[in-house]
């Protein structure tokens, strides 16, 4: 589904984000991407979202080089994929509702359909109460929910959650973790981007670890060794 | 395609509503540069009236044989008139200069007894011409030196004026030099004033824009709702302008006919009501579009 081949990533003037990678992701799978910070982990996310391209090598999602699709059609490709990121990125001008309904709305769903879809994934990530808060009013762990919930909302074959967990406390990393495991047994593909030890050891599923920009392991059920 | 034009529209008005601030603050901006570029057009309005007035007390008179008859002096106004940049063609006979000169005069004793001792009019007959423009009497009078006229013209008194003339000429297309560097000066400056406020202010929606295209938004469905924001504002903005140029017209206007000599802001305003009207909304509605395509257009490169 999702290919790397032989990426690297070189920021002005010689700064190695990445070298060499090469891995594949299939369809349904759970991978976390492990290492410290610099490892190269969300330079990986941006490649693959296309906020950025490869200085070298390609990435592929299903066999389509991403850096070939014209500008104009990138939207329609990040429709595909819902992204999480550990500071929420959520509309802070829009409500709960509204911000969860834009990533309906940009893909033209129908207004009966946002009516009918929005409260029911708020209600998965138990925000039910929490519709018209805007997003100002809520804690880290609500906020995450929200993200998850709008990445969730367009149905998305890939979720990437990137340091999803980074700002939250013990209870909420677990409950985010939770949710995202429960959305992968759904059929989703994750691809979850962290340096939480304890997520990596209780997951027990698939992890690549990075290290100064290189891959290091890629563990079918890995652990937490950098 | 309506159901996102709908949504773009909605954002808009929601954004409006719960960005009061910046509202405010961006439609405030806008009315101070509407302002600055209409009293400009009404600087210029009241200048082309004083111009105008000046040269509307410029004449030239040519003054005629006493035993000039009717006919001739009729032929003379005929052919001044096809003249290219005359404006108006007066004959005084030397009558209606000498009650004109009574007149004028009624309280001067000593030009009243003069005038009783000579016992004839010593005043000549006259024809009195106006030119559109002050550079133009000199190709009238030029005309008028024609042999043929001679015979009937006794003199003129442009060399006496032509001083006089030639200094409104320089002082009024001064004026207009002047008006349009001023103009063009504090227009384009309020302009780049105006454009850079409002991009500041929607820059700080830059985080936003990336969320909405990483969420998988289109530019225009990203950009759509600060242009509708934008034409919210430049219609507002607009439209207070002309309410308060309006109102600023209404109150003024006595004080500027006393100050300008009969330069009337009320009529001048009322005359071109729709035109200011259109002008202003249209401006401001350009300008605010213009600002947040600037604006946005840095932040969808993402």
């Amino acid at each position: 589904m999702i290919s790397f081949q032989k990426i690297t990533k070189i920021y002005p003037p010689r700064v190695f984000a990445l070298k060499n990678i090469t891995f594949e992701i299939e369809k349904g799978e759970f991978v976390s991407i492990v290492g410290k910070s610099g490892a190269g982990k969300t330079t990986l996310i941006k490649l693959l979202l296309r906020e950025e391209d490869p200085t070298t090598g390609k990435v592929l999602f299903y066999n389509q080089d991403i850096s070939q699709i014209p500008t104009k059609e990138l939207p329609k490709y990040r429709q595909k994929i819902g992204v999480v990121f550990q500071d929420y990125r959520l509309l802070e001008s829009k409500t709960v509702f509204e911000n969860v309904a834009y990533a309906m709305e940009v893909v033209g769903a129908a207004d009966e359909d946002i009516k009918r879809d929005v409260p029911r994934v708020l209600e998965i990530v138990g925000l039910e109460d929490k519709f018209d808060a805007f997003p100002k009013e809520l804690s880290g762990g609500e906020k995450q929910r929200v993200a998850i919930a709008r990445a969730l909302i367009i149905r998305p074959e890939v979720i990437v959650a990137d340091e999803p967990t980074g700002n939250l406390d013990p209870y909420h990393t677990k409950d985010i973790i939770d949710l995202l495991k429960k959305i992968n047994e759904l059929g989703t593909t994750i691809i979850l981007a962290t340096h939480n030890k304890e997520i990596i050891d209780r997951l027990k599923r698939r992890v690549i670890t990075l290290d100064r920009g290189k891959l290091i392991r890629d563990e079918a059920v890995g652990r937490f060794i950098i | 395609m309506f159901t996102p034009l709908k949504r773009i529209i909605l954002y808009a008005l929601r954004n409006t509503r719960r960005q009061l601030g910046l509202t405010f603050v961006t439609i405030f901006i806008l009315f101070l540069t509407l302002c600055i570029l209409s009293s400009i057009f009404i600087f210029k309005g009241m200048a082309d009236y004083l111009i105008d007035s000046i040269q509307q007390k410029i004449d030239v008179s040519v003054y005629l044989d006493p035993d000039v008859n009717i006919e001739q002096v009729e032929s003379v106004k005929k052919e001044i008139l096809n003249l290219p940049g005359v404006k108006e063609v007066e004959y005084i006979s030397a009558q209606e200069a000498l009650e004109e000169f009574q007149q004028k005069h009624k309280d001067d004793k000593v030009i009243q007894e003069s005038l009783k001792e000579v016992g004839i009019n010593p005043l000549y007959p006259s024809i009195n011409i106006k030119a559109a423009t002050p550079n133009q009497y000199a190709a009238i009078l030029k005309f008028l030196e024609n042999d043929k006229f001679k015979p009937i013209i006794q003199k003129i008194d442009y060399t006496k004026k032509k001083t006089l003339i030639d200094k409104i000429f320089s002082l009024t297309s001064n004026i207009n030099w002047a008006a349009i560097s001023i103009g063009l000066f504090f227009g384009i400056t309020t302009l780049l004033i105006s454009l850079n406020s409002i991009r500041i202010a929607i820059q700080d929606s830059s985080e936003e824009i990336e969320i909405m295209r990483l969420v998988g938004a289109s530019n225009w469905y990203t950009r759509g709702p600060f242009i509708v924001q934008g034409i919210l504002w430049g219609f507002w903005a607009g439209l207070i302008t002309f309410g308060a140029m309006f109102l600023t017209a209404y109150f003024l206007s006595p004080k500027i006919i006393q100050l300008t000599n009969g330069f009337n802001l009320l009529e001048w305003f009322s005359q071109r009501s729709v035109m200011i009207f259109v002008f202003q909304v249209g401006s401001g509605i350009a300008l605010s579009i213009l600002a947040s395509l600037i604006a946005t257009r840095r932040f969808l490169k993402v």
